[in-house]
């Protein structure tokens, strides 16, 4: 995983617990060394570790974590590229432009990064089913992400997840309703 | 938070702000040197398309210039063998004659008896009854292979002739024919050919080149037929008011689109090393390019592939450099 996610995984938690409360989530996890360039790769376990002890220092499910911190990485990610935000018109057209412009413009900036796959059912005009599909598995983190991006489109939603690799499946499905449902 | 006054939290605000600055410094250069190094690439890639093609014609060229030089010599010592076999069996005829009329006098008492006996040992030594027999047969057979040897030359030099860039007025059928002729021993194993070439108007081009690319195409559906049942070629021509169109279609293993879309990059292959070096249709489309035509190709896995090569009618030689090609795949 690219240095950037630390980074913002580190802002959070400073603005959630402190500066200290970062040390400690660090010094919990020994392989970590804390000193994280966005554009350099580091090992996902590592992330992962990190995500494990701020779960537990926040006395919140993992997946809850992740979800937090995917709403909060938009927010960041959104504010660093304000350019991926401003050209799409509207959230459905965002979500369309992830796979066709977004994470293409990533490979760019980023030497090989580890990028998820996504497909899209545009078959319904109050719905958009993306299907995403990666070897981390971190659909849980593309739904937060979904969600920021909600909120920063000021799009009310619903995100269905029938269909998900933690249950064997070889992708994950993400509906999602626009509108008040 | 309280204690936003802690003045290393307010340090690291600012030291945070300028990492935030020095990235996205470094992040456009990284664009910068994507879009440099993407361009640099296809160039390179256009390039080596370019150099690679331009070998393998220069390759051709000398291989054409080769053989047309080989068939020339053999051409000289083929003449006069063939003149001297034509007489052969007039001499035999003489020969034989003298044999049966010692065989007469054998039987002849009025032949001087030591005579006789010397004579009847020597054709009995010499096996001359058995020579007399078998000569029939090794001149026909001799003949026939030398007027084989003669059609191959012939083909060889019709095929190879060397004026590289002369366009001349040429029919293509003729050029089919001629390439199927070259082609009759590989074509020999079981392939079912059919020909549906109706007469076309001539076009100015470079036959030799279009020999090349018909020879191509075929080999590749000859390749692509091997092994499968009830394997058919089959070649149409046909001509409209503005192009001449050749259709050369196997009912063979067929291609992907993945693999379609670059079979006409040079070195592109799906043959074992050794048995293709994937210029085939890449030198095809650069000749058709220069022709100003186009060739594409419609093909489905395990049920056949179709190409279609037309080019304009009025095949103008400064038309060339202008003249696209469109390699079409769907
Ligand atoms: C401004 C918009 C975005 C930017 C700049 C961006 C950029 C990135 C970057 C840099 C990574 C890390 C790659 C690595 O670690 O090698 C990443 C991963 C990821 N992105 Fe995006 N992204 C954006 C929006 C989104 C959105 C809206 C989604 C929501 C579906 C999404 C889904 C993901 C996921 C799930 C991953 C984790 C890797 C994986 O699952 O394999 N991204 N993205
Ligand atoms: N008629 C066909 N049917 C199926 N596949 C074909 C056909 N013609 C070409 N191909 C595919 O296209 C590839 C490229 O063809 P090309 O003639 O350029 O090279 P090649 O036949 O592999 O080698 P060579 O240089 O000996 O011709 C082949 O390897 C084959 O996979
Ligand atoms: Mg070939």
């Amino acid at each position: 995983m690219k240095g950037i996610i630390f980074n913002v995984l580190e802002d959070l938690v400073i603005k959630q617990c402190g500066i200290q409360g970062w040390n400690e989530v660090l010094s919990e996890n020994p392989e970590a060394t804390g000193i994280y360039t966005a554009s350099e790769s580091y090992p996902d376990e590592e992330l992962f570790g990190l995500v494990g002890s701020v779960a537990r220092k926040l006395e919140m499910p993992v997946a809850g974590v992740v979800e937090t911190f995917g709403i909060f990485l938009f927010h960041q990610l959104a504010e660093r590229y304000p350019m991926f935000v401003e050209q799409p018109e509207n959230l459905r057209e965002f979500l369309l432009s992830i796979e066709s412009v977004i994470h293409i413009e990533v490979r760019k900036l980023y030497d090989s990064p580890n990028l998820p796959n996504f497909t899209y059912d545009e078959s319904s005009q109050d719905q958009l089913v993306m299907h995403y599909q990666s070897p981390r598995k971190l659909c849980i983190l593309a739904e937060g992400l979904v969600r920021g991006a909600a909120e920063y489109y000021n799009t009310p939603i619903t995100i269905e997840h029938p269909v998900c690799m933690h249950q064997g499946a070889n992708h994950c499905d993400l509906i999602i309703r626009f509108g008040n449902v | 938070m309280s204690d936003t006054e802690n003045p290393f939290e307010i340090a690291y605000a600012r030291e945070r702000q300028a990492r935030l600055k020095a990235e996205q410094l470094l992040e456009d250069k990284s664009r910068e040197l994507y879009l440099k190094n993407q361009k640099l690439e296809e160039s390179y890639n256009r390039l080596q398309q370019q150099q690679a093609v331009a070998m393998q014609n220069e390759k051709l060229a000398t291989l054409g210039t080769l053989s047309a030089g080989v068939a020339h010599e053999i051409n000289n010592p083929l003449a006069f063998v063939l003149s001297n076999l034509e007489s052969l069996p007039i001499y035999k005829q003489a020969l034989l004659r003298l044999l049966e009329l010692n065989q007469k006098y054998l039987k002849d008492p009025g032949v001087p008896e030591n005579y006789r006996n010397e004579i009847a040992d020597l054709i009995e030594k010499e096996d001359l009854d058995f020579i007399g027999e078998d000569m029939h047969g090794l001149i026909d057979d001799t003949i026939e292979g030398i007027q084989r040897v003669k059609e191959i030359v012939l083909n060889l030099r019709s095929f190879a002739r060397t004026q590289n860039c002369d366009r001349v007025e040429a029919d293509l059928c003729a050029g089919i024919n001629s390439t199927l002729k070259l082609l009759t021993s590989e074509l020999k194993t079981g392939v079912t050919l059919k020909l549906d070439l109706q007469p076309l108007p001539g076009i100015v081009c470079n036959p030799n080149q279009l020999n090349q690319v018909f020879l191509n195409l075929i080999m590749n559906a000859k390749q692509a037929v091997e092994g499968r049942e009830n394997p058919t070629i089959t070649i149409k021509a046909c001509c409209d008011d503005d192009a001449v169109r050749i259709q050369i279609a196997d009912n063979g293993c067929g291609m992907p689109p993945e693999v379609q879309k670059e079979i006409f990059v040079p070195f592109y292959t799906t043959k074992p090393i050794g048995q293709g070096t994937g210029m085939g249709l890449a030198i095809a489309y650069g000749i058709i390019k220069d022709h100003g035509g186009k060739i594409s190709v419609k093909s489905a896995v395990d049920q056949g592939t179709v190409f279609v090569i037309s080019l304009p009618l009025w095949g103008r030689a400064e038309g060339a450099e202008t003249g696209v090609a469109e390699a079409v795949s769907d």
